[in-house]
């Protein structure tokens, strides 16, 4: 079979992806573009899948670009890439094509991890992964047959999902092995109003627990789980919802994978420059050695649009911002993630006023590390780019951690020379 | 692109414009008598921040390279392709607050209400901004970016020494303080 060329493939087309193919076209509009994901579909919102699955949310909403618009931006669609060969720059497809490339860049995010309980036996029907579009229409037309649902996972998507779901008016219980819902994320202490507040919507929480057996019923679809801690709950549709393991297989022999990581620089090149990574399959060695990934959406665009501005350049720009800071609405109560406890932090936190408000700072040598403000989110935004610039806040901690507080105000005429702010014409005393 | 800037010698903190905001963009009526009376209750897009005894109204800047934009979780928030404006399509936001968490200016404002994050259009489908229009003292004014850029430059070159401290901060950095 021949060989196709491009100056650049991209191996999947969720936001990383597909922003790193936008941003390529766009910085150099004379190269060729490949991009290749093994959904059908791609150039929706993975972030309204929860929505989409509990019928509230119009199909036409969910998309925001499909293929075909730019003849430089070619689509492979419904192929999975099976193995990379890096002395002849080349791709296998499973169709068996080879595709050449100049440069690469790997976005082929994460995965739920299916628990091993359903790998033994033979999986019933009903359970489910949540991560792509085409099964999420499964879910969907699935679900209203099949009312009382089981989340597994009560991180990010499993937290989110649940509340989609319970708002739609589904029977819900979200299953989290660790003691309290975003466990990588929240304290004991900031994760309680919330969790009671996921409660009090009817979503029961079952926490430092896990399904350990299952039940079928006559039709193969599964009817109730077993938890570790000893209880069947009734379950006619089993979700997935915990991590988001990047599937590598096909780079097996690159010497590209770690550990089973995937490891990128702040400029996102791997160790071989011609190849970046971008979004959840990858993590980001930063200054000091650590490893870092914010798995969130908005990292997943901005690595994306910079791996593809990057791709060509001589001297490529590192990565200006690595914060993992996420918002969440869950169901009327407002959460703002700053990031987790980093080694060695401290803690700052203020309860109240009234229960379901809760403002707390991870502190390291009088800088925000991470944090987390729930039912108050003021000064967000500020509060957001000024752990990010490093500045040391000691002075004003009190003040932010306040609630109602206006970052900004607080934040401003110190050092930070936050006078910038405004669009300002004229000073005082000028 | 022409944005809303503001005259800090002028601004007294008398929080006007973001009563006309919150009247005019906001609320069913339009006046300032069935505004107060509406639930929810009218939102303003522009804030009057200050200490220390200086105050100034802040709305969006309209960023060359917002970051908020590339955090919308729906694609609620775009840029018009015409004005360059950056503006939330109502139609979109599910009022998940991400965008609030990426303006570094703290200028998204979340409406729970109606679950719609909030931010200055400047107006763009009206004649004039509200908040310009109401200013008593007229503080605010509606300038072109390129020229306030220009002209912050050519103040910087005057006065070389006095600009120690305040560096120019992203594209469209248009402090004309000090
Ligand atoms: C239900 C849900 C809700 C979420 N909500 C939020 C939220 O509220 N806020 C937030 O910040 N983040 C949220 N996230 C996380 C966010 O969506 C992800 O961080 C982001 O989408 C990651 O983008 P990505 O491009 O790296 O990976 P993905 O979007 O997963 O894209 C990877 C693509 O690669 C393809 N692929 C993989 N391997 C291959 C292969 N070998 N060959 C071909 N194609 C391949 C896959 O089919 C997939 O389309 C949510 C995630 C989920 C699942
Ligand atoms: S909302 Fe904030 S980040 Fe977005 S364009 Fe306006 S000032 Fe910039
Ligand atoms: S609140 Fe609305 S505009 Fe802001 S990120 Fe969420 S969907 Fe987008």
């Amino acid at each position: 079979m021949g060989r196709a060329d491009y100056d650049l493939v991209v191996v999947g087309g969720g936001a990383a992806g597909l922003n790193a193919a936008f941003s390529c076209r766009q910085r150099f509009p004379d190269k060729r573009v490949l991009l290749i994901d093994r959904e059908s579909e791609v150039g929706y919102y993975r972030t309204l899948l929860p929505m989409f699955m509990a019928g509230n949310l119009n199909e036409d909403k969910l998309f925001f670009w499909k293929s075909g618009d730019d003849e430089n931006l070619d689509t492979r669609l419904g192929v999975q890439v099976r193995s990379l060969d890096r002395a002849a720059k080349c791709l296998t497809l499973d169709t068996g094509e080879t595709i050449g490339y100049a440069r690469l860049v790997l976005a082929c995010g994460g995965y739920p991890i299916v628990p091993p309980v359903f790998e033994r036996a033979v999986t019933p029907e009903g359970v489910f992964p949540v991560r792509g579009l085409s099964v999420a229409r499964e879910i969907k037309d699935w679900l209203p047959q099949r009312r009382d649902i089981v989340v597994l996972g009560g991180g990010l998507v499993g937290s989110k999902t649940s509340v989609f779901l319970r708002l739609a008016g589904f029977n819900v219980t979200l299953v989290e092995k660790e003691a309290h819902i975003l466990p990588t994320v929240l304290s004991a202490d900031t994760a309680r109003p919330l969790q009671r507040h996921l409660e009090n919507m009817g979503v029961q929480v079952k926490t430092e627990t896990t399904i350990d057996q299952f039940k079928a019923d006559a039709d193969g679809a599964v009817s109730s789980v077993h938890l570790a801690t000893g209880e069947w709950l009734p379950c006619g549709t089993f979700l997935v919802g915990i991590g988001s393991t990047p599937d590598l297989a096909f780079l097996d022999g690159t010497g590209l994978v770690e550990d089973g990581e995937l490891v990128v620089s702040p400029t996102l090149q791997t160790h071989d420059p011609e190849i970046f990574g971008v979004g959840d399959a990858i993590y980001i060695r930063v200054a000091g050695g650590d490893k870092h990934n914010p798995w969130t959406w908005p990292q997943a665009v901005n690595q994306g649009k910079l791996a593809g501005a990057n791709a060509f350049l001589d001297s490529p720009m590192p990565l200006k911002r690595t914060t993992r800071v996420n918002a969440q609405n869950i169901a009327g109560v407002p959460i703002m993630i700053l990031g987790g406890p980093g080694v060695g932090s401290s803690i700052e936190a203020r309860p109240g006023p009234g229960d379901g408000v809760w403002r707390e700072f991870f502190m390291h040598e009088g800088c925000i590390v991470g944090g987390a403000l729930v039912g108050d989110i003021s000064g967000a935004g500020p509060l957001h780019f000024t752990m990010a610039g490093g500045a040391d806040v000691s002075e004003t901690t009190d003040e932010l951690l306040k609630p109602r507080t206006r970052a900004f105000g607080a934040l401003a005429w110190t050092s930070l020379g936050q006078a910038r702010r405004a669009n300002i014409i004229s000073a005082k005393g000028s | 692109m022409d944005v809303i800037a503001v005259h800090v010698d002028r601004c007294v903190g008398c929080k006007t414009c973001e009563l006309a905001c919150a009247v005019e963009r906001g609320s069913e009526g339009k006046t300032l008598l069935s505004a107060v009376r509406e639930a929810p209750q009218p939102q303003a897009r522009v804030r009057v921040e200050g200490a220390g005894g200086v105050s100034f109204a802040i709305q969006c800047r309209h960023c060359a390279d917002a970051p908020c934009l590339d955090a919308c979780l729906t694609g609620a928030l775009a840029r018009d392709a015409e004005s360059g404006l950056v503006r939330v399509n109502d139609d979109r936001c599910i009022g998940c607050w991400t965008c609030v968490m990426f303006c570094p200016y703290g200028v998204i404002f979340p409406w729970p209400e109606r679950k719609l994050a909030l931010k200055c259009d400047r107006c763009m489908h009206m004649e004039s901004s509200a908040c310009v229009d109401s200013c008593p003292t007229q503080a605010l004014e509606i300038v072109n970016v390129e020229k306030l850029a220009d002209a912050y430059a050519e103040k910087r070159r005057s006065a070389a020494m006095a600009a120690s401290g305040i560096g120019i901060d992203g594209a469209v950095h248009l402090d004309l303080g000090k």
